[in-house]
């Protein structure tokens, strides 16, 4: 297949994203774990066949100049994120219905994807952290209800996608797992705190808690360890919030 | 061992220090009490010993808590509970009983797994390692990363103590650089976990898999009441807040204060060096102590002042504690929470009702199980105490007591356990409630060698007999008892044919006052038995004489029961059981209101001097066979000047019923010797006397008079060993089929003898007495009594039982059921439901031979064709 580089739509450390008509191309940096591409390849497949949610489709795993690349459909429409950006009035209908997608989604089970309390006992013994501190985050993880509901475990406002015909789509797998619900929506309160939208944060809390029916404290006990997760990417600026974060007591 | 020891590190070298410990467990239990109780008392002289150290290192290692209490901490560890159990038995026989043949003997567990918390690193170590030491069990501590050299020193110090007192070499261990997943594996490789800790460590212990005696986090709300001692509240909240900044888990961790002495409450902390905080320092002070609702690792057992610094707010250097005056008790409030620190949320309260609501709601919110205290004049307030202690969902409610050291027990307190290891019951998810001892970390076995039932005889206290002798014993009535008023229960056909004027002239001449109730039918129903009662409570007997047969004495018993109880529920008295001394219903006491007389005109029921009583719910059908030593007569007459006229169908039913009754009772697990002797002089005097009874009747009162004796004391016989399935089956046949009750037991007997003789039945009876399947044996003695010969038992049994049948024969009683115009049709509609209702009779259980249903309906078939 012959794909144009030609427009680029974003920029990351480890990767490129570029728009060739109807697709997408992921392209990853040379020397990125192949392992870690296959993956996500994989994972987006799983969800794409075992699962009715809208998902751009998987094309292609490519080889393009040394590097791999993945191309999917692409997704013409507006995301959450820059709604939110025009629409500030609607703030709280615009996340009523960011907490129902999100509720669709953790409604499903993909039995063969990776599970999330093994993912985050990974992430949380690779960081550089005190002893003690580690075995404050693995026994509050292990203590943890193992569930297996589908969790995007990325999911913000610019990985929804409204499309013209009103149809919803969601956008970029490749942190998905199957786990605990209360730890996808701390995943996306911390995303909101980080973005500096500490008010929407407290707001989005609140609509998942009543919508989903689980306690706010429950949602919370999976801070410290979302935070060890973040911690892992390595953001300089954040380190000192999620530091603040993690050094918690086991005792609620 | 300081040489060559091994650091454990990894997860393999935790598993060799598993195997070490394991097998000098296994040498540890098999050590004595004396040897274990020398151990036991090195092990916390040398932790005591070490208090002072231990403290410091535990404070220098994790920067929390303070030195001095610490000390205190670690002492009583050692101190206290070597107290508590230096004179425990933990090893071998520690209770006996030798006349139940009971021993309880303690074992170890083995392995015990022991989660150590930073909060506690040096003294929960000393507590778990000498209950460990105490009851021969091994113990690996995991400690936390943060407190590990000192949790790690204080355990090296019990164990060099216990193996220079005896101990094997590495009875305790330990994980020397901590993890999780250690942690995870030996919880995994233990025999029992004590895991002290927060709740992700408790439901990481109790989903090992492995029994575990999980700890969780307390939240103890401590409610003042208007009556409570206000300086004594306040001081003691204090002292036991800053002890050791605030880490025990059952410290308060709020105060709640009705409005009526809340300033007075609030000038005495203020008074005492607390620091209460204003809106926007207890704002600053929420943000720091809880982060996401999580506690700050950061304040865990630092100074109030320290706190402060860190929260930006500025305090008095000697600040005791950091006091928010909050509203919330819901868990978004972060004074709400548990704050293992010197910080204390208080709470005004309109009044006692709302202090309760407030403490319940900031349980819930996170102190489940764990402990609550109260300040009150418990003297005069009992039942305030009451509806607090009801309310609270906690496993410990300390009254007037600092809750830290009330909770851990025997300081404050002296009759609760000491222990650093507070159990929080169903509510907190653990498994036991109480505080952790030596209890919980032992097997006890109890060895139970087999004990044979007490068995009992029981008869009338009175039981008069010979021919004539019915006026001579009335008289008792006047001169003896000293009664009023009797109430004479007869039938219609001994009333109308002068039986009772024999009594009743008596009575006239003895001045006492009489009435006669003679509306007692054959098959006695309830109804007519309620008629009696109702005029006998109109009537006020202080004695009632029972005459007839069966019927009349049964009807007459259950009138007095009516009488005398009113409010019984027959549905309840007739409940089946299997020992009479453990049945669930407990019968009401009988003879209170009046003294009650058999007076028997057959010779068969034995009614007279039994325990028994039948009656039918007329309205149903349904038979309610009662069953209580309350129900026996007190007095006895057995006057064979009343049986002289009986005719013969009466004379041969009641008879062989007799017979039945004594050859059940000699067959019954429940006979002994006592009962053995009666049932067997009935048998020979029942086949030497009934011919001649039947076919002469009263030309012969000799054969009378024996016939009536034999059939009493066939009735002391049974009313001790009880019966037969001859009578289950018996009972229900006639209730089907409508046959005199006699006759059915003597058609169904000499089948029921021949599946009871079996020496390899389906199943045999339970009973400690009935050792094993000897019941041919039994049958055999009654045929040698009878002088019957034979090889062998099963001879003499054949011989006995064809004697049976010629005795039947003698006095018209057919061979078959069949004969008796049941059609076979009518019969096997029946065969089912008579079964099963046979199988559950309550003669049943007395039987040495337990049936299968299949089996009593097979018995059934034969006995409807009369199969020899």
């Amino acid at each position: 297949m012959f794909i144009s580089l030609d427009n680029p739509i974003a920029e990351r450390k480890t990767k490129t994203v570029y728009r060739d008509g109807d697709k997408t191309i992921k392209l990853f940096v040379e020397n990125y774990s192949k392992a870690d591409i296959l993956n996500e390849a994989l994972n987006q497949v799983r969800v794409e066949e075992g699962t009715d949610l809208n998902i751009p489709k998987l094309i292609e795993v490519s080889r393009i100049d040394n590097r791999w690349g993945l191309i999917s459909e692409f997704v013409e429409g507006t995301t959450f994120a820059e709604k939110l950006e025009k629409e500030p009035e609607n703030e709280e209908e615009i996340l009523n219905q960011f907490v129902d997608v999100q509720l669709n989604i953790l409604s499903k089970t993909v039995p063969l994807l990776n599970r999330m309390k093994e993912k985050y006992k990974r992430k949380i013994n690779s960081l550089d952290i005190t002893d003690n501190i580690r075995y404050e985050l693995l026994q509050r993880l292990d203590g943890m209800k193992d569930h297996v509901k589908l969790c995007h475990g990325d999911f913000n406002p610019s990985n929804v996608v409204i499309k013209e015909n009103g149809e919803v789509s969601i956008l970029d797998w490749s942190h998905v797992t199957i786990g605990n619900a209360s730890s996808d929506a701390a995943n996306t309160y911390m995303q909101f705190i980080m973005d500096g939208k500490a008010d929407r944060a407290e707001k989005y809390l609140e609509i998942f808690s009543v919508k989903s029916g689980i306690n706010k404290n429950l949602v919370q006990r999976w801070i410290p360890i979302v935070a060890a997760s973040r911690k892992a990417k390595g953001k300089e600026d954040e380190q000192e919030l999620l530091d603040r974060w993690l050094d918690v007591l086991d005792y609620t | 061992m300081a040489n060559d020891y091994k650091i454990v590190d990894s997860l393999e070298s935790l598993e060799e220090k598993i195997k070490q410990v394991k097998e000098a467990q296994a040498k540890f239990a098999k050590y004595s009490q004396e040897e274990v109780d020398k151990i036991f008392l090195a092990a916390a002289l040398a932790a005591n010993k070490a208090r002072v150290s231990l403290a410091k290192m535990a404070v220098e290692e994790t920067g929390m808590g303070v030195v001095e209490d610490k000390v205190i901490k670690n002492n009583y560890a050692a101190e206290y509970i070597y107290n508590k159990y230096k004179n425990t038995k933990t090893c071998g026989v520690i209770e006996e009983d030798k006349a139940y043949g009971i021993k309880k003997v303690a074992e170890p567990l083995g392995l015990i797994a022991a989660v150590i918390p930073t909060t506690n690193p040096t003294s929960t170590a000393i507590f778990k390692t000498l209950i460990c030491l105490k009851t021969r069990n091994g113990i690996i501590i995991s400690p936390h990363p943060r407190a590990k050299k000192s949790t790690i020193e204080a355990a090296r110090i019990v164990l060099e103590a216990a193996v220079k007192a005896g101990a094997p070499e590495g009875i305790i261990g330990w994980i020397d650089v901590p993890s999780l997943d250690m942690t995870n594996m030996l919880m995994q490789s233990a025999d029992t976990i004590l895991a002290t800790g927060g709740p992700g460590m408790v439901k990481s212990a109790y989903s090992s898999g492995k029994p575990a005696l999980g700890v969780g986090a307390g939240n103890v709300p401590a409610v003042i009441d208007e009556s409570s001692d206000i300086t004594l509240a306040v001081n003691s909240i204090i002292h036991s807040k800053t002890f050791d900044n605030g880490m025990i888990c059952a410290s308060e961790q709020s105060v709640i204060v009705p409005e009526k002495i809340y300033k007075e409450v609030r000038d005495e902390f203020a008074k005492r060096g607390c620091y209460f905080l204003n809106p926007e320092e207890t704002e600053k002070v929420r943000k720091t102590i809880i982060i996401n609702d999580a506690l700050n690792a950061k304040i865990v057992g630092q100074k109030a002042h320290t706190i402060a610094k860190l929260a930006d707010v500025e305090v008095p250097e000697d600040t005791k504690i950091l006091i928010g005056e909050v509203e919330s008790t819901e868990v978004s409030e972060e004074f709400a929470h548990e704050k293992l620190s010197p910080v204390l949320a208080m709470y005004k309260a309109k009044d006692f009702e709302d202090s309760i609501t407030k403490a319940c709601k900031l349980i819930d919110g996170g102190g489940l199980g764990h402990s609550s205290s109260l300040y009150i004049n418990a003297e005069k307030e009992p039942e305030k105490l009451e509806k607090f202690y009801s309310a609270m969902r906690t496993c410990r409610v300390l009254v007037n007591t600092p809750s830290s050291h009330g909770g851990i027990g025997d300081i404050y307190n002296f009759k609760l356990d000491p222990s650093l290891t507070l159990g929080c019951g169903s509510w907190g998810g653990n498994s036991v409630s109480g505080n952790v001892g030596v209890k919980n970390l032992l097997n006890v076995k109890t060895v139970a060698e087999r004990r044979e039932n007490m068995l009992w005889f029981r008869a009338p206290e009175k039981v008069y007999i010979k021919r004539g002798c019915l006026p001579v014993a009335l008289e008792e009535l006047k001169y003896v008892l000293n009664r009023k008023k009797v109430f004479i229960v007869t039938d219609k056909f001994l009333y109308e044919n002068g039986y009772t004027k024999g009594i009743t002239d008596k009575l006239d001449e003895l001045g006492i006052t009489h009435t006669t109730f003679s509306n007692v039918a054959p098959d006695p129903s309830l109804a007519s038995a309620k008629e009696g009662a109702a005029l006998m409570e109109t009537f006020k007997p202080d004695c009632i004489i029972a005459l007839g047969g069966g019927s009349a004495m049964d009807a007459a018993k259950i009138m007095w029961v009516l009488y005398e109880h009113p409010e019984a529920d027959f549905y309840d008295m007739a409940m089946r059981f299997m020992d009479i001394r453990k049945r669930v219903y407990e019968f009401p006491k009988m003879g209170e209101k009046a003294y009650f007389i058999a007076v028997p005109t057959s010779s068969g029921t034995g009614s007279e001097v039994t325990p028994f009583a039948v009656i039918t719910d007329e309205k149903t059908g349904a038979k309610y066979p009662l069953a209580d030593y309350e129900l026996m007569p007190k007095m006895a007459i057995v006057d064979t000047d009343l049986m002289m006229n009986a005719p013969k169908g009466l004379t041969s039913a009641s008879g062989i019923d007799a017979l039945v009754h004594s050859l059940e009772a000699y067959a019954s697990m429940m006979a002994t010797e006592f009962t053995d002797g009666l049932a067997m002089e009935a048998i020979k005097l029942i086949f030497e006397y009934l011919p001649r009874a039947y076919e002469k009747g009263a030309e012969d009162p000799e054969a009378r008079e024996k016939m009536a004796h034999a059939a009493t004391m066939a009735g002391m016989a049974f009313a001790n060993a009880f019966l037969g399935i001859a009578h289950s089956m018996g009972h229900k046949l006639g209730a089907f089929h409508h046959l005199p009750h006699g006759v059915t037991v003597s058609l169904v007997i000499p089948q029921v003898m021949r599946f009871n003789a079996a020496e390899v039945p389906t199943k045999m009876g339970t009973f400690p007495q009935y050792e094993y399947p000897h019941t041919l044996r039994r049958y055999a003695q009654i045929a040698e009594n009878l002088g019957i010969e034979g090889k062998d038992d099963q001879e003499k049994l054949d011989k006995l039982i064809a004697k049976i049948e010629e005795l039947k024969a003698t006095i018209g009683i057919k061979p078959s059921i069949k004969e008796y115009n049941i059609s076979e049709e009518d019969f096997m509609a029946t065969l089912d439901e008579m079964s099963e209702q046979a199988f559950d009779d309550q003669c049943t259980g007395a039987n040495p031979r337990y049936p299968l249903i299949s089996e009593i309906k097979d018995l059934y078939l034969k006995a409807y064709h009369g199969e020899k």
